[in-house]
């Protein structure tokens, strides 16, 4: 009997706790971001700024682009996510999947701010909004590189043999750069042959799937030379590593990171002025600073030393970087990993 | 014919189905219920019109894919067999020749330690331990014993390392068990016959302890059959197994109905060898 009464105290609190806290739950929305210095720099300038002025939590749901392209196709009927991150490429997937929700000018006082080609749009629909650019260019070890590449060709030089890296289709930037590599070789469109030739010639050392495992073989020594994410390359440049990073005379392949509004939230309000926030000269400041983003809001200032590592260098602008043709790359795309898989990854 | 109902009736009667209740929806849920996803999808057209083979058929009639399951399997293989190599004399030298309780206690401990650590960290740790300027060829080639580094990232022998040292405390632990579990009564038995130490293994501790052995090499073979995150960090991108096939189809490529189908080969191919596994079982004649 005293069992069965302590039993009840307990439910009884735990019900008043929930019910006490029930008003302050609903005050919250759930963003799909990615993991590392990426999803932390997303909560200190967008979310944590968000959640001090208008007092919404924000719930981070963490996973890469295609992984919460995943999620949200699996949770099409009734969406958990009210917005998500996800890169350029997988953006247009999930506009095709229908899964993002238009972002209307009317509801987003801020999308002005925002450079008119950042704004994605297909058929009437604005799909996605970039809250940045990345660029990937070529990393060098300066210590045992004795000249600095100035191409793209230069990875093919004998002396590397064995210690350059390129990304695998498996990395996000694996295909585009495959296809960024076939035109800038100026080989036939849909003659993928040449290009897996030249691959094939390269010797390369390794083929990374994760950019983790791009900077810990440049961090060893492992690799000497090759493509990289140039945020990441800074962020071991900063750590005093003898690496240097270099804008190739045919230029950096790149590429951003989109907001998306998912469709059938039921905080579509809350989300759009989450989005609204992300659009903010402050926060896009603040990831520039933080990841190099190249800023897609317009009069955005940032410092010297920011301003040097940004995708387009320091004097440039979004109309430097070589940006991939999406709807190219993912019709390609099947076709390239299969090709990658029979020709390239095999020993 | 009247035992099914009667087994009907004892299960209505016997089973504990409030116990059982969890776990059945758990296995429902996290295993039944994604496993038939994959399932629809292997058999269903991408542009929804029905059901079709297409896909099985271009898995099954394309030799790459019989080359890629064959690698495969080879490595799962060697590296189970390794793993038991390794693994018995270890399990043997703990149960039998380590006296102290609290030592036996200390290097079970040592063995379990790294299975709680992430298969990510450890396999970044190979690649610094067998790197081409790594710890392996720099000391190989400071002795003198060969001139150019040798190349473990990036084969098939550097994913069979990672994956041993991964898998084997599967095979020492099912073992040192089996092994734990004889009674020593029945070698005290076979030495007052006039048994020899190599007899006694041969006749006694070797056979009682194959069960747990097997089951070890089992847990091993169906684990690096399976094994992604391994194979895809410490095959530099230049080998492929089929895990990392599946992979692609489901994170980059997004193609569901032939990452479906791939994947229901690569069970089925495992559920096979298993069961041809038990069909030879040694232990079997005993049970």
């Amino acid at each position: 009997m005293k069992t069965r009464t302590t039993i009840a105290a307990v439910a009884a609190v735990m019900a008043a706790t929930f019910a006490g806290h029930a008003p302050a739950q609903e005050r919250a929305i759930t963003v799909a971001w990615y993991g590392g210095n990426w999803g932390d720099a997303f909560k200190a300038c967008v979310a944590d700024p968000f959640t001090r002025a208008t007092g919404i939590r924000v719930n981070a749901e963490i996973g890469t682009s295609t992984v919460t392209l995943g999620k949200l196709n699996a949770q099409k009927a009734a969406p958990s996510i009210d917005a998500a991150w996800m890169d350029g490429g997988i953006s247009e997937v999930a506009h095709e999947n229908g899964v993002v929700e238009h972002l209307d000018p009317a509801r987003l006082k801020n999308l002005g701010n925002v450079e008119p080609a950042a704004v994605y749009a297909a058929g009437g629909v604005n799909f996605a909004v970039s809250t940045g650019y990345y660029a990937v260019g070529i990393v060098y070890n300066k210590s045992k590189v004795k000249a600095a590449p100035e191409s793209w060709n230069d990875l093919w030089k004998p002396e590397f043999r064995d210690a350059v890296t390129l990304p695998s289709p498996s990395n996000s930037a694996g295909v585009p750069l495959f296809l960024f590599l076939h035109k800038m070789w100026g080989h036939p469109p849909g003659d993928l042959a040449p290009t897996v030739a030249r691959y094939k010639a390269l010797n390369a050392g390794l083929y990374f799937d994760a950019s983790g495992a791009a900077s810990n073989a440049f961090q060893t020594g492992e690799m000497i030379v090759g493509a990289h994410f140039k945020a990441a390359a800074w962020d071991l440049i900063d750590k005093n590593l003898p690496l240097g990073f270099v804008v190739p005379k045919e230029g950096v392949w790149a590429t951003d990171a989109r907001l998306h509004l998912v469709k059938g939230s039921p905080k579509r309000a809350m989300a759009e002025a989450f989005i609204d926030q992300a659009m903010t000269r402050e926060s896009a400041a603040c990831l520039a600073e933080k990841l190099y983003l190249g800023p897609a809001v317009t009069g955005v200032v940032v410092d010297a030393r920011t301003a040097a590592k940004l995708p387009w260098g320091e004097k440039g602008s979004v109309k430097d970087l070589k940006l991939s043709d999406w709807a190219e790359v993912n019709a390609l795309r099947p076709r390239i990993v299969d090709v990658w898989n029979r020709e390239i990854a095999r020993k | 014919m009247t035992r099914l109902p009667a087994f009907l009736g004892a299960l209505r009667r016997d089973m504990p189905w409030p116990l059982l209740a969890a776990p059945l929806l758990f296995f429902a849920a996290f295993f039944a219920f994604p496993l038939a996803v994959v399932l629809v999808a292997s058999v269903t057209a991408a542009d929804g019109g029905g059901l079709t083979l297409a896909h099985y058929a271009r898995v099954l009639l394309d030799a790459y894919h019989w080359d890629i399951l064959w690698l495969t399997l080879r490595i799962a293989f060697v590296t189970t067999a390794i793993a038991m190599m390794l693994g018995y004399p270890l399990a043997y030298y703990l149960v039998r020749v380590v006296e102290a309780r609290w030592l036996r206690r200390a290097c079970v401990v040592l063995l379990v330690i790294p299975l709680f650590t992430s298969n990510i960290v450890r396999s970044f740790g190979w690649m610094v331990l067998l790197g081409r300027v790594g710890i392996v060829n720099e000391t190989l080639q400071g002795a003198g014993l060969i001139e150019r580094p040798i190349r473990f990232l990036g084969s098939e022998t550097g994913i069979v390392i990672g994956l041993v040292y991964i898998l084997l405390p599967f095979v020492v632990l099912t073992t040192g068990n089996a092994i734990a579990a004889i009674d020593r009564r029945l070698e005290e038995a076979a030495s007052d016959l006039g048994a020899g130490p190599a007899q006694r293994f041969r006749t006694i501790v070797w056979p009682l302890s194959l069960p747990g052995l097997l089951s070890g090499a089992v847990i091993v073979f169906t684990l690096a059959v399976s094994a992604y995150v391994t194979p895809a960090l410490l095959s530099s991108g230049r080998v492929t197994v089929f895990s990392m096939l599946i992979y692609q189809q489901y994170a980059s490529v997004f193609d569901f109905h032939y990452g479906g189908a791939l994947s229901v080969v690569l069970l089925v191919a495992t559920l096979l060898l298993l069961w041809a596994a038990a069909a030879i079982d040694p232990t079997r004649r005993r049970t």
